[in-house]
């Protein structure tokens, strides 16, 4: 019985020794990095509850309550024009003041870093260049467009309606 | 170039620029066919399966309840005929006497059917709502179309969009809800049609709802200078994300058109506010509500066509006390529009052309339900359901009754040709193929 349990603790040292191996780091030469749409691949469009609540979060970063989701899909299935039903909801919201945005001086102060977050924010994608120098030039050259346009304009576009 | 050549070149050249601006949305440069008869149609779609037997036929409780001695006219706006004298249920209710017994005073001087062409026995094509509500509008036969999905084939807003070059808020449609797929009513999904060529759509007691007012009734009133930017904006977007013509899921209003109905859609939640809407002198019902924002929408925006749809005699498959009230004040209610119309738009009056139709009729044998006069109630699935009436009137339509029980004339496709026959497209509209080729106009039925 001694001998029995000698030889199982050297079975057990010697398995201990075999299996214990140091851990190898792989490394492929890929760095990290974010993952973002791109535009030719939205194909699916969403629908309206998707629309809604993806608006909803965007603009006052925290989710939409289902009765007030419910309610406002009807409303805006009521309406022939989509276009419509969606530029006086966003109008709408804007007009709360609880909306997260940025200021129009903020915009101003940096109109690329601008343009790129507000392509990222609602299209979760960069700009293309023509994109970037359309939209900066046409914010540097017309004093009277604000954050809440340009928001307006994103909502509202035919993209955003897919994903 | 020589001077020859230069000269030809110009010419086309010069042709080009002038008459490019007038080419209409099918490609055509003069689509029009026939000669326009009015400016206006108004498309009432009646009112939710209505019985030959208490509307053109006049029976009240006669035939559907076996009261002898109970026949009797309840639509007075519409149909000639003296009222009913006996058990009178179908009016509104005064405190102290019997529910209903009150009919509503009629409001036309003279009936619809006193002024216009009736055609008092006409064949439906299905004893169903949707497909009814279909027919009505697509002049097809539907049989294959389902629920939930837009018409199969084109409907008279794309037809006139297209071939008369309207545009987008010269046709209207109001629902009157959002349930039993009416709201997809303002254009199929045909591939030579579709949205594109749709109607401008409110399904009315829901967009102008507490609801609605919550959602849309806080927004801001944008000014022209705030609106020029934002549309050139998203005009740049979508241009560069450029939906293929089968992804648009939007009716093409320009810019201005969205701007104009935004600006109604905001005047409504005032007025309703102010309690300044338009109304007919007994408004207690979701009917009454839905043919009041028509009327709204016919002032604002003197449409060409506009179809609205009124659906609150289906209670007859379980109150046919509740049936006749219904009945009673869709008379009520669409005579009322036809005498705001003539009163309240001076554009229109004059100029309009009103169809009234039934989508599909109701049964002549009754389910068991009996309802709180013990009078049973009707379905509709039989041979009867198949049996309504249509009614016109306005300029120049003629005053005529044509046809009978014992001799049938028209089809319930005929009202898609016929308004077509009214803005002059009936040529491109046959050219199609692809209403019921059964179908006439209701001119060519005289």
């Amino acid at each position: 019985m001694r001998n029995l349990n000698k030889v199982s603790a050297l079975i057990t040292v010697a398995c201990l020794i075999v299996s214990c191996k140091k851990e190898q780091h792989i490394g492929f030469g890929i760095e990290n990095t974010n993952v973002y749409e791109d535009k030719s691949r939205k194909t699916k469009k969403k629908n309206d509850a998707e629309y809604i609540s993806i608006l909803y979060t965007n603009l006052y970063q925290t989710a939409i309550s289902p009765n007030q989701l419910y309610k406002t899909q009807n409303v805006l299935y009521s309406i022939g024009d989509q276009d419509v039903a969606s530029e006086m909801l966003l109008s709408n919201y804007f007009n709360t003041g609880s909306i997260q945005l940025p200021s129009n001086a903020l915009m101003r102060q940096d109109i690329e870093a601008f343009v790129i977050n507000t392509y990222k924010r609602f299209y979760l994608r960069y700009p293309s260049e023509g994109e970037k120098a359309f939209f900066k030039q046409y914010i540097l050259k017309n004093n009277e467009v604000s954050v809440e346009m340009v928001y307006t304009a994103f909502a509202t576009s035919d993209e955003y309606q897919y994903y | 170039m020589n001077r020859k050549n230069f000269i030809t070149k110009s010419g086309v050249a010069l042709g080009g620029g002038i008459l490019a601006p007038y080419i209409l949305p099918s490609g055509s440069l003069f689509a029009k066919s026939g000669s326009q008869k009015a400016d206006h149609v108004v498309l009432v779609m009646f009112a939710g399966g209505v019985r030959q037997q208490e509307s053109v036929l006049a029976r009240y409780l006669e035939d559907s309840q076996g009261v002898s001695g109970a026949a009797g006219n309840i639509m007075p706006n519409l149909f000639e005929g003296d009222a009913p004298t006996k058990k009178i249920a179908y009016g509104t209710s005064t405190l102290g006497l019997p529910d209903g017994s009150e009919p509503i005073p009629k409001l036309l001087s003279q009936s619809m059917e006193k002024s216009g062409l009736l055609f008092p026995e006409v064949k439906a094509q299905s004893a169903g709502h949707y497909v009814g509500l279909n027919t009505l509008l697509t002049g097809n036969v539907s049989y294959s179309q389902g629920l939930k999905v837009r018409p199969a084939y084109p409907t008279i807003f794309e037809y006139l969009r297209k071939h008369a070059g309207f545009k987008a808020t010269d046709t209207w449609f109001i629902a009157n809800g959002i349930g039993n797929s009416t709201p997809l009513l303002n254009s199929s999904n045909h591939k030579d049609y579709g949205l594109n060529f749709g109607a401008n759509m409110f399904a009315a007691p829901v967009t102008f709802s507490s609801s609605g007012k919550e959602v849309l009734g806080n927004s801001k009133t944008y000014s022209r200078t705030d609106l020029e930017p934002m549309y050139f904006m998203k005009n740049f977007l979508d241009q560069s994300f450029a939906l293929t013509q089968d992804q648009i899921t939007s009716i093409s209003n320009t810019d201005e058109e969205r701007t104009r109905i935004k600006d109604f859609i905001k005047s409504v939640f005032e007025k309703q506010q102010a309690g300044q809407l338009a109304a007919p002198p007994v408004s207690n019902s979701g009917d009454a509500k839905n043919i009041m924002y028509a009327a709204e929408v016919l002032r604002e925006f003197k449409p060409k066509m506009l179809a609205v749809n009124i659906s609150g005699v289906d209670s007859c498959h379980s109150n046919f006390t509740g049936y006749l009230q219904s009945l009673h004040r869709a008379d009520h209610i669409t005579g009322w529009l036809w005498q705001y119309i003539q009163n309240n738009i001076p554009e229109m009056s004059g100029n309009t052309i009103m169809i009234v139709a039934p989508e599909c009729g109701r049964n002549e044998t009754p389910n068991p339900i009996l309802d709180q006069n013990d009078w049973v109630s009707y379905d509709h699935s039989d041979a009867n359901a198949l049996r309504v009436w249509s009614l016109m009137l306005g300029k120049g339509v003629p005053n005529m009754r044509v046809g009978s029980s014992a001799q049938p004339v028209g089809r319930l496709t005929d009202i898609v040709p016929t308004i077509a026959d009214i803005f002059g497209i009936l040529d491109p509209l046959t050219n199609a193929g692809l209403i019921d080729p059964l179908a006439k106009s209701l001119y060519s039925r005289i």
